[in-house]
């Protein structure tokens, strides 16, 4: 019963990581940059949604809040902070990124104060009893919004003319460009879809714990980036198979290695160990 | 020539007119705390509550005839930040003495330098054993992390009569002494430990550790965290069905962590440093000072630093400013009500004053009991 129960915790703490990740891994799968500001998009859609729902007592509105906010932040940080450095070396972006991500930190502190939000009347909290397993409707709507977020996800690059013109602009940037694909609009799209799910992943973390803090990205950002790395850099799919395996691994792990191993050192040993035996990422065939 | 020849008048001068004014300067008082990062709430809380012990002693004329000036500086919670502040404090501010309003870790760094630089130096709520260690220059005014941890196990064991208890450690300092504390005294109160785990400060999300302790079925759980990590972590285990008792420290004691664990947080019992329903008027003018001045209600952290720069005031007041040798003496001497009750130290420069027990009734805190026990809370 209890291996039932950290089970699905792990699965919902992974689809979190999941929501989160997909972002990361969409921007360096495009532009080969390592978007460490995406933590702090994560971050404001939190606060967002937290302000709004406080100020509207509508969590479709919060929702709305965090997601748009989230999304033209993302677009803003595209524009203004990495494409004027394309043409330089990786790590230069990196720099910016890291830079970007400690000064939305202290942005945060000065505009909603140290102390970090929380709901008046938080959402979502309603227990929810099935299997035996005693949950909340918070972790329920999550791991549901999650995996909609994805098959939608999914279906768009599969199934529309621009998710195409997406995959042809990931695979083959030149030959896509020479049909016509305007590159400079997916990118767009790439950061509009991948910070509107952190945003929303800012939200559910802000009704899980009833608290947003301004340092609230930084776990999430370098959590992430042993995701992306997990998964096989820019693989998607990869990228969803070990957010979920890096959750069940610590729901296990925080329980049974807890006095070896603290949670986020667990999540890198996790990446080690499975870079040694697939350097290529879990789902990586190459 | 005649002017190389007058400068060094002028500057005799310029001192006699300096120490002539000496009778008004103020006293300077250094004080760091971190104003941002990750605990810029809590620097936050201690910085009022310093200020509002100085501009309490300002308004009943000073030390004799001479105002108090805080000087503050942001430590980032940071030792590396530390050491350059407490530098600049002794060197270039000529503090008579300093508070800390800060973590363990900066604090300890700190500490060396006051004590090489004998300067006498209070730490108001950073729990770690070495900091009183380092000299005889450096005091606390916050219990150490053993001593409140025992008193947790009379509480949980005595008070309560609860029995089997789960530990749930915060990995630091102040939880590993907690814990610690806890064990050490947990058979002479009865208590039997059925399990125990542990957490990093930055986690906020417990599923799976919620629902362990949901299945080892204690009747109380021993919990250390801070209000970030305490809020979430109450909310979640009443929500994953966690029913027993829940027992926390001075951790807990913030108006914010009411708010993150909202109905929660209902029942939750903590040992700390600040009685909101204490009849000792210094206590409750500190309260309705702090409430006032801040905007929302006081905290221990708060309530500590308060209590730093009194007990240095009241050795101000006994010693005057230009012996720090007599002023340190004068502090281990000090014995006074303060915002956290009476307070005195003992020979090894610790608090020596009672363990406050609160508890959340009706979404605030209150009193529940009062632990003195000088045996059980000795350093």
């Amino acid at each position: 019963m209890l291996y039932l129960e950290l089970l699905v915790q792990g699965l919902i703490q992974g689809s979190l990581y999941a929501m989160i990740a997909v972002g990361l891994t969409l921007v360096y799968g495009m532009l080969r940059i390592l978007h460490i500001a995406h933590a702090g998009l994560f971050t404001l859609g939190g606060y967002l949604a937290v302000t709004v729902m406080n100020a509207t007592g509508s969590l479709g509105a919060a929702a709305l809040a965090a997601m748009a906010s989230a999304a033209l932040a993302g677009m803003a940080i595209y524009r203004l902070a990495y494409q004027p450095i394309l043409d330089k070396p990786p790590f230069v972006a990196l720099v910016a990124s890291i830079g970007l991500y400690i000064a939305l930190e202290e942005v945060f502190r000065l505009v909603f104060g140290p102390y970090g939000l929380a709901f008046a009347q938080p959402p979502l909290q309603t227990p929810v009893a099935a299997l035996g397993l005693s949950l909340k409707a918070g972790e329920l709507a999550m791991a549901a919004t999650a995996l909609i977020a994805m098959a939608g996800l999914y279906a768009f690059a599969n199934h529309t003319r621009l998710g195409t013109a997406w995959r042809a602009t990931v695979d083959e940037p030149q030959i896509a460009e020479s049909f016509g694909v305007n590159p400079v609009r997916v990118r767009y799209l790439v950061f509009l879809i991948g910070s509107a799910l952190a945003g929303l992943a800012g939200l559910f973390v802000a009704v899980l714990s009833n608290q947003v803090e301004p340092t609230m990205g930084a776990v999430p950002s370098y959590k992430a980036l042993a995701i992306i790395v997990l998964g096989g850099l820019g693989d998607v799919r990869g990228s969803l198979v070990a957010a979920l395996a890096l959750g069940v691994v610590e729901a296990f792990g925080t329980i049974y290695l807890g006095d070896v191993l603290d949670r986020d050192a667990l999540a890198f040993a996790f990446m080690i160990a499975v870079l040694m035996l697939r350097p290529q990422g879990l789902l990586g065939g190459r | 020539m005649m002017l190389k020849r007058l400068l060094p008048a002028a500057a005799v001068l310029l001192a006699l007119a300096g120490a002539g004014a000496h009778a008004a300067d103020p006293i300077k008082i250094g004080f760091m705390a971190p104003l941002t990062g990750a605990g810029a709430s809590d620097g936050n809380s201690a910085k009022i509550g310093a200020e509002i012990a100085v501009e309490e002693i300002n308004r009943a004329g000073g030390i004799a005839g001479r105002p108090l000036e805080l000087v503050v500086y942001d430590d980032q919670a940071n030792p590396a930040q530390a050491v350059p502040i407490a530098n600049k404090l002794i060197g270039q501010d000529q503090v008579v003495a300093a508070v800390s309003g800060s973590y363990s870790a900066p604090t300890r760094a700190a500490a060396g330098v006051y004590q090489e630089a004998k300067v006498p130096f209070i730490s108001a709520y950073a729990l770690h054993p070495d900091i009183t260690k380092t000299g005889d220059y450096v005091f606390r005014t916050a219990l150490m992390g053993e001593a409140q941890g025992r008193a947790g196990a009379k509480l949980v064991g005595e008070l309560l009569g609860k029995k089997k208890v789960v530990l749930i450690t915060l990995q630091n300092d102040f939880g590993q002494a907690l814990a610690a504390g806890f064990k050490s005294a947990a058979q002479r109160f009865g208590v039997e430990i059925v399990g125990e785990y542990e957490y990093s400060i930055k986690d906020r999300q417990f599923g799976p550790l919620v629902a362990k302790v949901a299945s080892d079925k204690p009747d109380a759980v021993y919990a250390s965290g801070l209000f970030f990590t305490a809020g979430p972590l109450v909310g979640q285990l009443r929500s994953g069905g966690v029913q027993a008792t829940i027992i926390g420290q001075e951790g807990y004691d913030s108006e914010q962590f009411l708010k993150i664990a909202g109905a929660a947080a209902e029942g939750v019992i903590i040992t700390t440093a600040l009685d909101r329903d204490s009849s000792s008027p210094v206590t409750q003018r500190f309260i309705a000072d702090f409430a006032k001045k801040a905007g929302f209600q006081p905290d221990m952290v708060g309530a500590s630093a308060n209590t730093a720069v009194s007990v240095l005031a009241a050795a101000l007041k006994e010693a005057g400013p230009d012996d720090r040798a007599r002023l340190r003496d004068a502090i281990g001497k000090v014995e006074i009500p303060a915002a956290v009750g009476a307070i005195a130290f003992t020979p090894e420069r610790e608090a020596r004053k009672a363990v406050q027990v609160q508890v959340v009734k009706n979404g605030a805190w209150h009193h529940y009991a009062v632990i003195d026990d000088a045996e059980l809370l000795k350093p």
